[in-house]
């Protein structure tokens, strides 16, 4: 049984069906082995949650509000130009997915084959050079590359602080014209460079 | 004395092979029987990629493994074929490293991933979806199909891509479209160059827009466009006569150029921060 014949019968080893060729698999792959504990871990974690209160109708009106206010979300107007209608709807697939993602990240964090370097956790800053902030999400997605993809964590960083200025500025331009469209879209561009960069990390680290 | 002549030729050439497959290099050649437009995967970390369009209900991967430390994982069902380059403990970028050449149907939809490996696709007329990191990636000669690239730093070249519905998604890695059209040509980068040169066929829309990467746009005098263009930061460049229109974008301290040419039958937009945008004529 190689990798990907387990990946298909993960449903059935998550509920219990273990086989003696399946854990001899697990035996000898520690990719699969910690990934089954990790999703293992999930399910526990998942099912506190469910016990969790759902947060109450006033907290979303509360967000509302604070997200009108600040101009970010606005009344309901009148059907944009064809073009556009395409733009409007699309900015919630990439937010959603980078929310989804970043959630990914907090919770998956296998270890895994094609990488002998061993993790570096600061990045090396040249004299004088100024360091970005990131946020605590981008710390944590940094620190998820250092200890996988040490080699290209430099790399990660400086594509982080790119899409983190491109976002920066979309928002200013936003915040300065709300109701221009096109600074709208570079926004909903940005976010999406954003969401790629996650993908693509968070992608390669699970298939190795 | 033919004999003597070649003696030493065809020793070079088996000491090649010998170098080539002696130092731990694997070839590996899977055949898969397919219906009718198949799906195919393939997901290779180091190392590069080349599709072609082969015969039809046959998908044909050649791979060339550079160590025991990588293997390949396939699965395939009636129309669907995966594999994937499966690094063991202890592979690195060089170890690693799996060649691949692909033959698929022609209207065969194809999503490859390769890291660092150039990705290069052509004559396909299906749907085609490929990422990168480093990758170059180039898409030749193919039609009628959906093309999605995202990229970090790799170029991108498309080129000879008709009538398709296009989406690139680019941090640093500059995009370059030659004869490119369809109802849908997006480009997203940051810092990457985008250029294209066509005719904006199609009745398409065509936005290309970045951050701080330039935008430079070469088409014929015969062109039929509905442009809008601006740059907060950049220079906007614009060889057309355009027939003016109303732009609901005006901003201060922007520079920008609005307005449509011919029939006005595509859709152009072109939008940067800093980038400077030029929208040329083609000189023929």
């Amino acid at each position: 049984m190689n990798c990907l014949e387990f990946e298909r019968i993960l449903p059935e080893v998550l509920e219990g069906g273990h086989t003696t060729e399946r854990q001899a698999h697990l035996n000898s792959c520690p990719a699969c082995s910690t990934l089954l504990a990790d999703l293992n871990d999930i399910s526990v974690q998942a099912k506190t949650l469910a016990d969790s209160a759902e947060p109450s109708p006033m907290l979303w009106n509360a967000i509302e509000a604070q997200l009108r206010s600040e101009g970010l979300i606005r009344r309901p107007t009148p059907p944009p130009a064809p073009w556009f209608r395409r733009w409007q709807t699309a900015w919630l697939v990439p937010v959603a997915a980078a929310l989804a993602i970043m959630v990914g990240i907090k919770l998956y964090h296998p270890a895994g084959a094609g990488e002998n370097e061993q993790p570096v956790r600061h990045i090396a800053v040249a004299p004088g050079e100024t360091v970005r902030a990131v946020s605590s999400e981008d710390q944590q997605f940094l620190n998820t590359v250092a200890t996988r993809r040490p080699a290209r964590q430099a790399k990660y960083r400086a594509d982080i602080d790119d899409a983190n200025a491109f976002i920066h500025d979309a928002e200013q331009a936003v915040k300065s014209n709300p109701g221009d469209v096109y600074a709208q879209q570079m926004l909903i561009n940005a976010y999406e460079q954003k969401q790629m960069l996650y993908d693509l990390a968070v992608d390669r680290s699970s298939l190795q | 004395m033919i004999a003597v002549s070649w003696a030493p030729k065809a020793v070079t050439v088996l000491a090649l092979t010998g170098l080539a497959f002696g130092a731990g290099e694997m070839r590996k050649e899977l055949h898969f029987k397919v219906g009718k437009r198949p799906m195919v995967s393939i997901n290779n970390p180091y190392g590069p990629v080349v599709v072609k369009a082969g015969v039809p209900h046959q998908v044909v991967v050649s791979a060339i493994l550079h160590s025991d430390k990588v293997e390949l994982d396939q699965s395939s069902s009636r129309n669907r074929v995966d594999v994937i380059s499966h690094l063991l403990p202890g592979s690195d970028q060089t170890t690693g490293v799996v060649e691949y050449e692909v033959q698929v149907p022609p209207e065969a939809d194809l999503t490859v991933h390769s890291e660092n490996g150039p990705i290069h696709i052509e004559k396909l007329q299906g749907d085609i979806a490929t990422e990168g990191s480093d990758s170059s990636i180039e898409v030749l000669d193919c039609a009628n199909g959906h093309v999605h690239v995202k990229t970090l730093n790799g170029p991108v070249n498309l080129s000879n891509v008709r009538n398709g519905h296009i989406e690139i998604v680019s941090m640093g890695g500059d995009v370059l479209l030659s004869g490119v059209d369809g109802p849908l040509v997006s480009v997203n980068s940051n810092s990457g160059k985008i250029q294209y040169a066509g005719n904006f066929g199609d009745e398409g829309e065509y936005d290309f827009t970045s951050h701080t990467g330039d935008i430079e746009a070469v088409a014929p005098a015969y062109a039929s466009i509905d442009v809008m263009a601006r740059s907060n930061q950049g220079r906007v460049e614009n060889d057309f006569s355009l027939e003016p229109k109303h732009t609901p974008f005006y901003v201060k301290g922007a520079n920008a150029f609005a307005g449509t040419h011919n029939k006005a039958a595509s859709s152009v937009k072109l939008f940067s921060f800093s980038g400077r945008i030029q929208l040329k004529k083609r000189q023929n």
